[in-house]
């Protein structure tokens, strides 16, 4: 089976930022940087994991800040640092995700509004509910969830077993199992799907709640990893989770998702940062080398895009000598 | 016998209590001299609520003006970090015929325009701790500031007498270009010479108070420095989740200059075992602030005696070097999220940050 081309272009822009981090900014490559960073790459990886999924169903979840900000705040403020409260937190946080989730689902797929527009109405009711918790104050995170969180096993940041679980689940379930082949081809082609048989708004629906369950995971996992996370924690997740679906390949009209590049994307991303701020460049230049690379990185879809055409083009001309 | 201890005993705690209970009132009773006899209202504007420092510092000010009796209605409003709302705030506090205004503008310039035109309006205005620019008397009434110069002289002393010889420092600050750091930049450059190296990118490295983003420039500075002699951080609370990345990479956590918290305490207490180059300095961290506004809008608004200072200056608090003027504070019992070094005490603090 040839490897799918976006697969192919985030290994290579990937590998390419790597060399360039090995001869530029040698320190972000070190062990030590990469036991720091990782675990804002797994969270990354993990929104946009569940970004994806809304995108494969040509939609947008723009209630991921309030959604993760929920979570981070129920972690911290429910057990307010008593270890035996944690998991009833977290159940908690879970039943919050769900209930957004078929919020946003219902919304969506049952009343047809626009994703954009009914997301973020979920987004403004997930924060009155991150202001109902906390108060908009930061609280401490629990000993027991910073060690499952932020500790380390295996020399690994656990965080990032966390990230490859929620990615071996959802390739499993997309590539693998009925239901995920039905999910990717209604949001390849609803019309075709529902003239299949196949019932359009269930698996349209549930793709907010599975995106919901993936934003908790992350917010819990945030709430461990730093120490006393803000109530806002969610707010500068919404844009990355959206740039590595498109880094990696999967179309903003939905269909056919790459969990894979978009982990790996996630990883690019996060060495991007990681990269700008170790090359100790003013913070301005910080933020015009990640823009230049984000275009970089979407461009060489451009590029590739191109050449395929001519290929096939040239392929025609042929059969038609 | 036994009669008698018990009866002295009880006679003893019966005064106490009397005494105590007297002494209370004659607090209550007698009113401070910034607090005059005209009647007024009063708005405390916070640009930004989200954090426990500022609840801290919104019941530091409510507790100021709870002891001017002249004072008839207290408002709070907060805008929530957008620009928008913060002058939204400004004018219809002013609108609904508040007299006092004492206005955190972390928006700094951006509210200067609604300030000045409530001021106009004949209310007295007094932004405080950030810079809006202006002018007293012709913008607002009276701009009570913090000396984040002196704080960065203060940690620039303390660096010096650790480590006479000049070292690596580095300088973590909020958003880019905010004023505070600067300010605190200018005053370490006061005292520290050449010898002493910021391996941060000039004029500092920009967290935005954020405890994620600190941890990534953290792991990003620790592993591209050799040696960081001495970190100086203005929040020093949102460091403690990321000062473990140091004994991930096997060094020991350095010294820090910094303002002060109570789980930034009990962090040191807790690590400095481990850690041989672990030494805490900080200042107060300023809640205390808003007193000093809050005391002035209400001595312009009610005819009382301003105070005597017009500009709050941040005391030392901790060293874990000399002990002076205090060691290091923690309180275990209390949340992470309060700050020993205000004048509020600690039990009440809990209370404004215990959700």
């Amino acid at each position: 089976m040839p490897l799918a081309r976006s697969f192919v272009t985030v290994i290579l822009s990937t590998l390419l930022l790597l060399v360039v981090c090995m001869i530029f900014a040698p320190s972000s490559i070190s062990l030590g940087a990469f036991s720091g960073s990782l675990p804002f790459a797994a969270i990354i990886a993990i929104v946009g994991l569940g970004q994806l999924l809304v995108v494969q169903q040509g939609g947008f979840d723009l209630s991921l800040p309030g959604a993760v900000s929920l979570s981070v705040v129920v972690a911290t403020h429910y057990p307010q640092q008593n270890d035996a409260m944690l998991y009833r937190a977290v159940l908690l946080a879970m039943a919050f995700a769900l209930a957004a989730g078929f919020l946003n689902g219902v919304l969506v797929s049952i009343f047809r509004l626009n994703a954009i527009i009914a997301t973020i109405g979920t987004n403004a009711l997930l924060y009155g509910a991150v202001f109902a918790v906390s108060g908009g104050v930061p609280s401490i995170t629990t000993n027991l969830l910073a060690e499952i969180a932020g500790g380390e096993t295996f020399g690994f940041p656990n965080s990032i077993f966390f990230a490859l679980a929620a990615l071996a689940l959802v390739s499993f379930v997309l590539k693998k199992t009925v239901v995920g082949r039905r999910f990717e081809a209604i949001g390849a082609n609803p019309l075709a799907g529902r003239a299949a048989g196949l019932n359009v708004r269930i698996h349209r629906m549930m793709a907010y709640v599975y995106a919901q369950l993936l934003y908790c995971m992350a917010g819990v996992l945030i709430a461990g990893i730093t120490r006393e996370p803000t109530a806002f924690q969610g707010d500068s997740l919404l844009l990355p989770s959206v740039a590595v679906v498109v880094l990696g390949g999967t179309s903003l009209l939905g269909g056919r998702g790459y969990p894979i590049s978009t982990v790996i994307s996630a990883f690019f991303l996060n060495q991007l940062s990681q990269f700008a701020l170790a090359v100790g460049v003013p913070f301005s230049a910080q933020t015009i080398i990640q823009a230049l690379a984000l275009g970089f990185g979407i461009g060489v879809y451009s590029i590739r895009w191109r050449v395929n055409v001519r290929k096939s083009t040239g392929s025609k001309n042929v059969e038609e000598k | 016998m036994k009669y008698s201890v018990l009866a002295k005993s009880l006679a003893f705690s019966v005064a106490a209590t009397v005494m105590a209970l007297g002494s209370t009132n004659i607090a209550r009773a007698e009113v401070p001299s910034w607090c005059g006899p005209k009647k007024a209202t009063l708005a405390l504007l916070d640009g930004y609520g989200g954090n426990s420092w500022r609840q801290v510092t919104t019941a530091s000010g409510k507790q100021t003006v709870e002891l001017c009796p002249s004072i008839t209605k207290y408002e709070y409003a907060d805008g929530q970090g957008d620009t928008q709302k913060s002058i939204s705030d400004i004018k219809s506090m002013a609108a609904k015929g508040i007299d006092a205004l004492v206005v955190f503008g972390d928006a700094g310039p951006a509210v200067l325009p609604a300030i000045t035109s409530v001021f106009k309006a004949g209310k007295v205005i007094v932004p405080y701790r950030v810079n809006v620019g202006g002018k007293e008397g012709q913008n607002y009434s009276k701009f009570i500031g913090s000396s984040f110069v002196d704080d960065g002289e203060t940690w620039g002393k303390w660096i010096k007498s650790i480590l006479p010889k000049g070292g690596n420092l580095l300088f973590l600050s909020g958003p880019a270009g905010n004023s505070q750091g600067l300010d605190e930049l200018k005053g370490m450059k006061k005292v520290l010479g050449p010898e002493y190296k910021f391996v941060n990118p000039e004029p500092f490295a920009v967290t935005n108070w954020d405890p994620a983003l600190t941890q990534k420039v953290l792991t990003a500075e620790i592993s591209k420095d050799a040696k960081i002699d001495v970190i100086v951080s203005d929040f020093g609370p949102s460091l403690v989740g990321a000062l473990p990345l140091f004994n991930k990479q096997n060094k020991s956590i350095p010294a820090l200059a910094t303002s002060d918290g109570n789980s930034l305490g009990c962090f040191w207490q807790d690590n400095q075992a481990k850690n041989p180059d672990f030494k805490l300095f900080t200042v107060a961290t300023g809640n205390d602030n808003v007193r000093l506004a809050v005391q002035w809008a209400v001595a312009l608004a009610t005819g009382g005696k301003p105070p005597a200072d017009q500009i709050f200056k941040a005391p030392a608090f901790e060293d874990s070097v000399t002990g002076k003027p205090n060691a290091v504070q923690c309180r275990k019992d209390l949340p992470g999220a309060i700050y020993l070094s205000s004048e509020l005490p600690a039990e009440d603090q809990a209370k404004a940050v215990g959700k």
